[in-house]
């Protein structure tokens, strides 16, 4: 509940201000940790391992883009850039270099983050439908720059990722040795990706409660009247396009290690993963931490879903006799795996955008709230007569978007 | 210098078709205000649905032309009753999102029904080309260029003629205003949809045709390449969007004949929006575009 | 008793929109503490002048000094931060954000959290945070706002926002602030209560205010000078009575009606 009680207030923060704004976040946290420290003790499987764990490289990326598109109000398209810049420098810096954990990952970052500055004050000049296309640009000249920088990327042929160092001291991700069990490389990436998940979204969530995440969010509702109040649009919209560049570089750059090998033809630098993160941040609720990461573990792990469970949709289509799913498009299928989980990602960011703008997290704000208001009526019908506080109504699934 | 001329018509026949394209954009946006990314899927379709039915069901081509025509404006009015026109009033990023989502859809449902590669649209021009004094022309260009001009007669006197012409400008202008004057802005909205989806089947065929006539389903993405060009133009005048198509096309098939080489890679996919930037640091409302101060 | 130096000079202001000369010659000065009205009928260009005194808009010619220091070409976020904040005519809140926060908003720029010790929140941000959030909560007590605290701004009702923009604007403790038609659209009682705040932020508070209204009695009630103007022009300066009995206002008035 967001009641502020008014005695209380001098000595603690408002719900707005904290780490943790709600009970139920704390709930979830827990139940959230539990589950990332659990997973790899049961789940042996590298596939699916690694499947999670790349939708933990997507939630970070995802935080990213929702610093940039939930707080501070800019709509990109170009989101596939950052990661593939993330790529791409762990590739040369990490795998060929051979620089250690902690480096490749700082410098992915920071080159993701510095790339992003480069885009802000563009921002400035350009709004709305244009910056969109803006940020289209900037995919585009990155693929171009992918393609011909070969000394850097590997130009069509690629890079390996595979042997960038994983360790940090004494612990080794590629071989992980916890509480008398060895684990996989898959599990320790696992476990790798969803600390930097967790570390990102501390500090996300640090920005956003405090002095710079309130000056993203003023020019998201409204520009002028921000930059009259004092909050510099310039400062502001570069900051949020750095950051969330630096978190899909950081994103990028684990999930580059995931995929071994990246070139132009790897599922990295396509429109369509632009498109996809923000499916995500739409599906998951706009200008929520959380929502980034339940949008990336329900839409990261879309297409190895719909490719292993065939069997569920492989059913023969009446009219057309042919099956509705195929694996490939061998297979003669309406539908190729591959083509029937990105129409479900365009019909889910419809959808969604249509019917549920707030997204899994407004679902479960409005959810709670009603909870509440039941436990209230409880309450009043114990104690007729008495006076029911003024501030119990919630807002619920009142985060309307501009 | 041959060479320069001969670039010089394929790239304004380019442009011409990159004019039509922007000119299905402009229209769109003056209505509802988003940039319809699904344009690209549209002019995709269109060149598929016009192959299908002049190759497989075997119509001549410009009854297969026309009816493609129908048939993608009628697709385009669909998508608009369906999930565009519930969404006026509701934040516009909203309606940008869901035309990019329509892309995608409509990208990978191309496809999943033509899965055969190669296919082949064959025009009644098909590769012809002229001689002239050493300059090689293709049939396909000046048909281009013809059509892209009787297309802007027509709507030219649309706009200014037709009450659904002065409707959609009406709209335009003002939304709201338009509405208490007893225009109706769906009515708009419908018409919008439909004369994006028929100028997509015609830019369709024309690149295809262009392009060798093989069918790409990569044409999606060419097509946005009609944005650049609609915002160098600016938004305003329908001699912008023919500016800006130009602009992008020279541009782009100079850069592809002077530039391709093993160093500098496919330059013409960059080309148009390197152009964009540049135009829009130096003037950020477009070349032709006037420029609004916003009011607080 | 000496003059006291100008707060505010403002002077030969001149801007233009395509055909339209929205101001022209323009001059006026406010004294430290004063409360002086802007008066004048539909698209004199009152709150022209308050963009151009915001740096929204930029004068063609012409000067304006806070204390001496030269705004024109200074972007808006730095004049805020010399000690000018605003109203607007319509409100501009941001809605999503609440009571609280919109006013914290006002505290920007006096506040320094960077990007860097707010990801870390230990230490400068947390202490800060606090500090302002605390500020702001005693303004929102002030202001009687306390009871809306934690909602979205935006589903508040109209007169309350109004009261919030106030509070934004105050927040950020300014030496002059602008209001354009803080009591538009709004009914008697509130009315009251917003006049009543107005005069305590002049004489408790010492900010002086450029009020742009046309309810004239609030006018008459509050200005201690008034600036009447017409077609981008002074019309006349000097006492409410004064100004209230000149001829070429009234026919203002009556020729824009
Ligand atoms: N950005 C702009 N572009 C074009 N014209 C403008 C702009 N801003 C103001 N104007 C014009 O300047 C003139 C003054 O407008 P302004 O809004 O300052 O009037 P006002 O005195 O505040 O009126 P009201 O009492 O109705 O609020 C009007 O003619 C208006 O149309
Ligand atoms: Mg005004």
């Amino acid at each position: 509940m967001t009641v502020i009680d008014r005695t209380e207030f001098r000595e603690s923060l408002p719900a707005a201000s904290r780490l943790l704004p709600t009970r139920m976040s704390l709930v979830g946290l827990a139940i959230a940790a539990v589950l990332v420290v659990a997973t790899p003790l049961v789940v042996e499987d590298d596939f699916w391992m690694t499947v999670l764990a790349n939708a933990g490289a997507f939630a970070i990326a995802a935080i990213g883009l929702n610093i940039l598109t939930g707080y501070a109000g800019q709509v990109s398209i170009g989101h596939a850039a950052f990661l593939t810049i993330g790529g791409y420098v762990v590739a040369y810096f990490g795998a060929e270099r051979g620089w250690p954990l902690p480096v490749w990952l700082l410098l992915a970052a920071l080159v993701g983050g510095a790339i992003g500055a480069l885009v802000g004050p563009f921002a400035l000049r350009f709004r709305g439908n244009y910056l969109v296309v803006v940020t289209l640009a900037l995919l585009f000249l990155t693929v171009y720059v992918v393609e011909n920088w070969e000394s850097f990327t590997g130009g069509f042929d690629g890079a390996s990722t595979n042997s960038a160092p994983l360790s940090i001291g004494p612990i080794d991700f590629r071989e992980l040795s916890l509480f008398g069990k060895d684990f996989t490389r898959e599990q320790g990436m696992f476990y790798l990706i969803w600390i930097l998940v967790g570390a990102t979204a501390v500090v996300a969530r640090n920005l956003v409660r405090s002095r710079p995440g309130r000056a993203m969010q003023a020019i998201r509702d409204r520009d002028i009247a921000a930059e009259v109040a004092g909050v510099s649009n310039v400062h502001y919209k570069i900051a949020a396009f750095s950051i969330s560049g630096a978190m899909a570089a950081l994103g990028g750059a684990v999930y580059a290690v995931n995929l071994r090998f990246i070139s132009p033809n790897s599922p990295i630098e396509e429109l369509f993963i632009s498109i996809r993160f923000v499916a995500i941040i739409i599906v998951g609720g706009l200008g929520t931490i959380h929502g980034a990461i339940v949008g990336a573990l329900i839409l990261g792990p879309l297409p190895e879903l719909v490719q292993e469970n065939i069997g569920v949709l492989d059913f023969t289509v009446p009219l057309l006799d042919k099956p509705f799913v195929g694996e490939t498009a061998a297979d003669g299928g309406v539908f190729t795996a591959a083509a029937f989980s990105e129409i479900l990602f365009g019909v889910l960011l419809i959808l969604f955008l249509m019917f549920q703008p707030t997204g899994i997290a407004g679902m479960s704000r409005k959810l709670r709230a009603r909870l509440a208001a039941r436990a209230t009526r409880h309450d009043e019908a114990r104690a007729v007569g008495e006076i029911a506080d003024e501030g119990t109504e919630d807002p619920a699934g009142t985060t309307a978007h501009e | 210098m041959e060479k320069f001329f001969q670039l010089l018509v394929a790239g304004i026949a380019v442009g011409g078709i990159y004019a039509i394209i922007a000119l299905g954009f402009v229209v769109v946006y003056k209505v509802s205000g988003t940039f319809n990314f699904s344009q690209g899927g549209l002019v995709l379709l269109g060149a598929f649905v016009t192959y299908q039915y002049s190759g497989p069901w075997g119509m001549p081509f410009f009854v297969a032309l026309a009816l493609a025509v129908v048939t993608l404006a009628g697709v385009a009015m669909v998508a608009e009753r369906v999930v565009i026109r519930p969404m006026i009033g509701k934040p516009p990023f909203a309606m940008l999102l869901i035309t990019i989502g329509l892309l995608v859809i409509i990208e990978q449902l191309v496809r999943s029904i033509w899965t055969e590669p190669g296919l082949v649209l064959k025009t009644p021009w098909g590769n012809d080309r002229y001689d002239i004094a050493g300059v090689t022309i293709r049939h396909a260009d000046l048909w281009t260029m013809g059509t892209v001009t009787v297309l802007f007669a027509a709507f030219f006197v649309f706009f200014s003629r037709t009450d659904a012409g002065l409707g959609i400008r009406a709209t335009a202008f003002d939304q709201e205003a338009a509405a208490a004057q007893g225009i109706p802005v769906s009515r708009a909205f419908s018409v919008s949809w439909a004369i994006a989806g028929a100028v997509a089947v015609v830019a369709g065929v024309m690149l295809t045709s262009r392009g060798g006539s093989a069918l790409s389903p990569g044409l999606g993405l060419i097509s946005l390449r009609a944005l650049p060009a609609m915002i160098i133009g600016g938004l305003d005048s329908p001699g912008g969007a023919i500016a800006g198509g130009v602009i992008v096309g020279v541009t782009e098939i100079m850069a592809q004949g002077y530039l391709d080489n093993d160093t500098t890679g496919n330059v013409a996919t960059i080309a148009p929006y390197v152009v964009m930037i540049i135009v829009l640091l130096w003037r950020p409302s477009g070349l032709f575009g006037t420029r609004a101060v916003e009011r607080v | 008793m000496s003059e006291p130096a100008a707060l505010l000079e403002v002077g030969d202001l001149n801007i233009r929109f395509g055909g339209v000369q929205a101001l022209r010659d323009l001059s006026f000065d406010v004294k430290p503490r004063e409360l002086l009205a802007l008066i004048g009928p539909n698209g004199a260009g009152k709150t022209t002048v308050f963009n151009c005194l915001n740096g929204i808009y930029r004068p063609q010619t012409g000067f304006i000094r806070l204390n001496g220091e030269d705004l024109i070409g200074l972007r808006p976020s730095k004049i805020a931060g010399l000690g000018l904040a605003r109203t607007f005519q319509n409100l501009a809140l941001f809605s999503q954000l609440d009571v609280v926060e919109n006013m914290m908003l006002g505290r920007h720029h006096g506040m320094r959290t960077g990007l860097l010790s707010a990801a870390i929140w230990f230490g400068r941000a947390r202490r800060e945070e606090l500090k302002n959030l605390r500020r702001c909560h005693e303004l929102a007590e002030f202001l009687d706002l306390t009871r809306y605290a934690g909602r979205p701004v935006g589903e508040l009702p109209y007169g309350v926002q109004k009261r919030i923009e106030l509070g934004r604007a105050l927040a950020s403790e300014p030496k002059l602030i602008l209001l354009d038609e803080p009591v538009a659209g709004m009914s008697p009682a509130e009315t009251d209560q917003m006049a009543r705040l107005i005069l305590d932020i002049q004489e408790d508070l010492g900010i002086a205010v450029i009020l742009v209204e046309h309810d004239m009695h609030l006018v008459m009630d509050l200005a201690e000078r008034v600036v009447a103007m017409s077609f981008g022009e002074v019309l006349a300066a000097g006492t409410p009575e004064d100004v209230a009995a000149r001829e070429s206002v009234i026919s203002s008035y009556l020729g824009s009606a």
